[in-house]
């Protein structure tokens, strides 16, 4: 049984005091794309902000031929170039770049693995630290199982301290291939040391929409079906697939944005309160939305979802190809940049409430949120002609950007007359905050070193969202229904308006 | 009241021999004048943003001026209603003297925003009743902060009344006339205070970064044992006599009522070194200051903390050091913007920068021992009555500046550690203190025992 540490009573009352052991973090992939744009500059403003322990080192593993000193260079202007906080502090990335290590890693080869560890060891040495280490898998999914085994033989997965494993979604292709690497991952670290990142829930936003669901008495009585008319969810792109052709056409949106971010969504807006803020908790009673929401089958699926891809259009004032002239896209792809669903929670809280979900690429703008749309007064006290210019009460929970929520209601037009007109409350985070919020990869990264999975998705989360899209991609691959065309620019294909028009309802425009 | 000279905002309305009615009228005219001009023709206008009043009493025009600076560019971030106060002298019959700078922000996402700073020159009788004078223009439903600069009249009447209204009371213990009479001042307030009142004090944010650099040492699972192998402190501060050891005395006072340690005793040691003995459990720690002299800090800043004892057999030492290496650069002194020119032309500017000179000669390089003299006080006992010109110097906003930290763990070698220091200017430390809503139980615990320590001095 896991002891329970006493806190440390120098940290009390250190607000955003979250200070790690000191580590050993070992990034696989680590010249690659993810490691550059984010992963390093993270770390560097985690320095920045003083939240890295005395001692703490990173060991880039990469296919390259580099030396501690290039790969420094590289981290540094890495970092120059992405960090959220500029200009960059000299002395602290000096610093930083100082604790850089780079071992050259054929993740075939367990030779290269056992010069790693090697290499962790004299670290171990040096940097007072106890064996503590998290591998950072920053490199294609297909090669995590590859690294976890090779981790194994050459065994780094053992011994004094703490053995982290960090992976990126997609968290497999389908519910098996999910399985799988759960199983392998399983075999060589604890479940509690897997850490599954969906950066979106690192996001201050996101996990807002806990605070503000739990956090006050007014909006928690009136968050069900007795109030709440649908839910709708709404991430939306105005970049195409950018140079993830090859990845992103074995994906499409289904699986690139709905099975993780756009349920993670659902399950936030839909959660019963958990116990605590705690890890278990929280994420048993995400695995119980998940588990509540009604399986789409059969003519469903026909029904209830609509797949689009783009087409040539316009974005932002400028003409974009369409997905098919995209560089490594099969010229006949029948992948899809736009998905929407209806989905439908059985349980007390949300039964008859649907829940709109849409993801798509080269939409008109990029945005993200969460619109609660209320019922109508049961009554319409004013008369109809009064209350005409009226909608439905709405809350709208904003991820990004604008991050904020607005409340939507009726209010007396000034008028000898009497004429009600929708006005909006609104609340945002970037001015009513007196702090910066960290980018959300600062934030996982420090979790992670901590040892707090609250944000990260757990194995039976994986299986349940998997268990959810599977049945929609095989009808989807028989083309039910079919797959449509939209122009780059637009808010997605027809049947995407048509799916709310079957039930009196049309897509909110962000 | 001068209109003009006024950094960043725009002067949208003043008024001399006025009273706060007045105000309140000017300020709604400014705002629906505002929220109309920022409709469009089709939509109902923006919603007022505001997060919090931010009250500043300023005991000089160059306080009054850096108040409005520093709550302008925090207004620039968090919309905000900022109230400037100044005690002038009484004029029989006249009222108040009033003006209201306005700035619109358009952030690229979200509405545009007005800030508002509101700078009220008051004399005679209704200065001592701030809470009645300005209860009219507080925003309802957001925080009020009172951030004090120099001395607040600690035990008087007229601070408790001002109090009344305020969420929080923000000050700068470094910036104390007599820091030693009115740091107790400030400890006392805790009790005598109304329950819901936050009390915030600049010099403890200034500590965070030590705070925090001493905690993580103990972090780690296999050193939490350290805790209670603690034998000896150290702390070195700049400048000499106790009026320069509260940073000190702070920062001992947290480790001392976190780690529960009781003062014993407190004596003089050889080479001007204070020593303080501390009961912990059936161990003494003890704690000694030294004063050092660091040109590049200003006097009662902190230079080093050594934490030195061993537990199981293990020893450990951490040393936390201030900048070690290299100097600080010097900002630009706030005695030059202090100086108007007098005309634009050569001569004009000759004359303001000889007066310039004159104030870093006489008043600044040789302050110490000037007001030594002149008051026959003690080192560092007291600070001149209006830090006009050294308010700024005290503070130096060099945001290069960093903490290195030396980890001596049993026989293993010593471990280097590199940190910045955050920017340490009025707008960051404000912030910083105000984010938190002003109410620390740990800076209360701390100054609670820093004054009892300090009382030992």
């Amino acid at each position: 049984m896991k002891v329970q540490e006493a806190p440390n009573p120098l940290a009390e009352g250190l607000h955003d005091y979250r200070v790690a052991d000191p580590a050993v973090m070992v990034i696989f992939g680590a010249t690659g794309d993810l490691s550059g744009r984010k992963l390093l500059p993270a770390l560097y403003n985690l320095a920045k902000q003083r939240s890295l322990p005395a001692g703490f080192a990173v060991v880039g593993a990469a296919m390259n031929e580099l030396t501690d000193q290039a790969f420094r260079q590289l981290a540094g202007q890495k970092i120059h170039q992405y960090s959220r906080t500029q200009p960059i502090d000299d002395r602290v990335l000096a610093a930083f770049l100082d604790q850089l290590f780079y071992v050259k890693v054929d993740f075939s080869k367990l030779d290269d693995f056992r010069a790693l560890a090697q290499r962790v060891r004299e670290l171990d040495n040096t940097n007072h630290i106890p064996g503590n280490r998290i591998f950072y898998c920053a490199t294609p999914p297909p090669t995590y199982q590859t690294i976890a085994v090779q981790l194994q033989a050459a065994g780094l997965n053992t011994g004094e301290g703490f053995h982290r494993v960090v992976v990126e979604k997609p968290f497999g292709y389908d519910l098996k291939s999910a399985r799988d690497l759960t199983q392998t991952l399983q075999k060589v670290f604890a479940e509690d040391s897997v850490f599954r990142i969906d950066h979106y829930l690192g996001k201050e936003t996101v996990q807002n929409i806990l605070a503000f669901r739990f956090a006050n008495s007014i909006f928690e009585p009136v968050w069900n079906t007795n109030l709440i008319d649908s839910v709708q969810i709404t991430v939306a792109e105005d970049i195409g697939i950018e140079n993830r052709g090859a990845y992103y056409d074995h994906a499409g949106a289904m699986r690139d944005i709905i099975q993780n971010h756009g349920l993670q969504l659902v399950t936030l807006t839909a959660m019963e309160p958990p116990l605590a803020f705690e890890a278990n908790a929280v994420r048993d009673e995400k695995v119980k939305v998940l588990r509540a929401i009604r399986p789409l089958l059969g003519e469903d699926i026909e029904q209830s979802t609509v797949r689009g891809q783009y087409v040539r259009g316009w974005v932002l004032g400028e003409q974009v190809p369409g997905y098919r002239e995209e560089k490594n896209v099969a010229p006949d792809s029948q992948t899809e940049t736009f998905a929407a669903l209806r989905l439908f929670i059985d349980n007390w809280r949300w039964a008859g409430v649907p829940f709109y979900i849409r993801a798509g690429k080269r939409l008109p703008k990029r945005v993200t949120e969460i619109r609660i749309q209320f019922k109508r007064p049961p009554h319409l006290t004013f008369g109809r002609d009064a209350m005409k210019e009226v909608d439905p009460n709405a809350i709208t929970l904003r991820i990004q950007p604008e991050e904020g929520i607005s409340l939507k209601f009726g209010a007396k037009v000034p008028s000898a007359g009497l004429r009600i007109r929708s006005v909006t409350m609104d609340f945002q985070y970037q001015t009513s905050f007196l702090v910066e919020a960290p980018e959300a990869y600062e934030r996982l990264l420090l979790d992670c070193m901590i040892g707090d999975p609250t944000l990260f998705t757990r194995a039976d989360e994986v299986e349940a969202a998997w268990q959810l899209i599977d049945p929609i991609e095989e009808s989807w691959r028989n083309s039910r229904p079919p797959l449509e065309t939209y122009p780059a620019g637009t808010w997605g294909p027809p049947s995407a308006a048509k799916l709310l028009q079957a039930d009196g309802r049309e897509w909110h425009r962000p | 009241m001068s209109t003009t000279v006024r950094p960043g905002t725009e002067t949208a309305w003043h008024g001399e021999d006025v009273t706060i009615r007045e105000v309140l009228d000017a300020l709604e005219a400014i705002r629906a004048r505002f929220a109309c001009s920022e409709a469009g023709d089709d939509e109902h206008v923006h919603p007022r943003n505001c997060v919090m009043t931010l009250i500043s009493v300023t005991p000089s025009e160059a306080d009054e001026l850096s108040a409005e600076q520093t709550t302008l560019l925090i207004g620039r971030e968090h919309p905000a209603q900022a109230i400037v106060i100044r005690e002038e002298a009484p004029v029989r019959g006249h009222k108040l003297d009033a003006r209201i700078g306005t700035e619109v922000q358009r952030p690229q996402m979200g509405c545009p925003t007005e800030c508002e700073i509101i700078t009220i020159h008051v004399g005679g009788q209704a200065a001592d009743h701030l809470a009645e004078l300005l209860d009219p223009l507080l925003v309802s439903g957001v925080p009020t902060y009172l951030w004090w600069l120099g001395t607040p009249p600690f035990g008087k009447k007229e601070l408790l009344d001002a109090l009344r209204i305020c969420d929080g009371l923000v000050v700068d213990s470094a910036r104390f006339e007599e820091p030693h009479r009115s740091f107790h001042g400030l400890s006392r307030l805790l009790k005598v205070a109304h329950h819901r009142l936050g009390l915030a004090d600049m010099q403890w944010s200034r500590l965070r970064p030590w705070r925090e650099t001493i905690a993580q040492f103990f972090t780690p699972a296999d050193r939490r044992k350290f805790l209670s192998g603690i034998a000896e402190v150290g702390v070195d501060y700049a400048g000499e006599g106790r009026g320069n050891r509260i940073a000190a005395a702070l920062v001992t006072g947290w480790m001392a009522a976190a780690l529960g340690w009781k003062l014993k005793r407190a004596a003089a040691g050889p080479g001007g070194v204070v020593v303080a003995h501390y009961e912990a459990g059936a161990r003494s720690v003890e704690v000694a200051f030294r004063s050092v002299q660091k040109d590049h800090l200003a006097p009662g800043e902190l230079s080093a903390i050594r934490i030195a004892g061993a537990s199981q057999g293990t020893t450990f030492r951490l040393t936390v050091q201030h900048d070690p290496e290299r100097r600080a650069a010097q900002a630009e002194p706030a005695y030059r913007t202090l100086h108007p020119t007098e005309g634009e032309d050569d001569a004009g500017f000759e004359l303001a920068e000889r007066r310039a000179e004159w104030h870093r000669d006489v008043l600044h390089e040789n302050i110490e021992s000037l007001h030594h003299t002149a008051t026959g006080d003690p080192p560092g006992e007291s600070r001149p009555k209006r830090p006009v010109v050294l308010s700024r110097d005290r503070r130096r906003p060099d945001s290069q500046r960093v903490l290195l930290t030396m980890i001596e763990i049993g026989e293993g070698a010593p471990l280097r550690h590199v940190q910045q220091l955050d920017r340490e200017d009025e707008v960051a430390l404000l912030l910083d203190l105000l984010s938190t809503g002003t109410h620390d139980e740990v800076f209360n615990r701390s100054l609670a025992e820093a004054s009892a320590l300090v009382d030992r001095f």
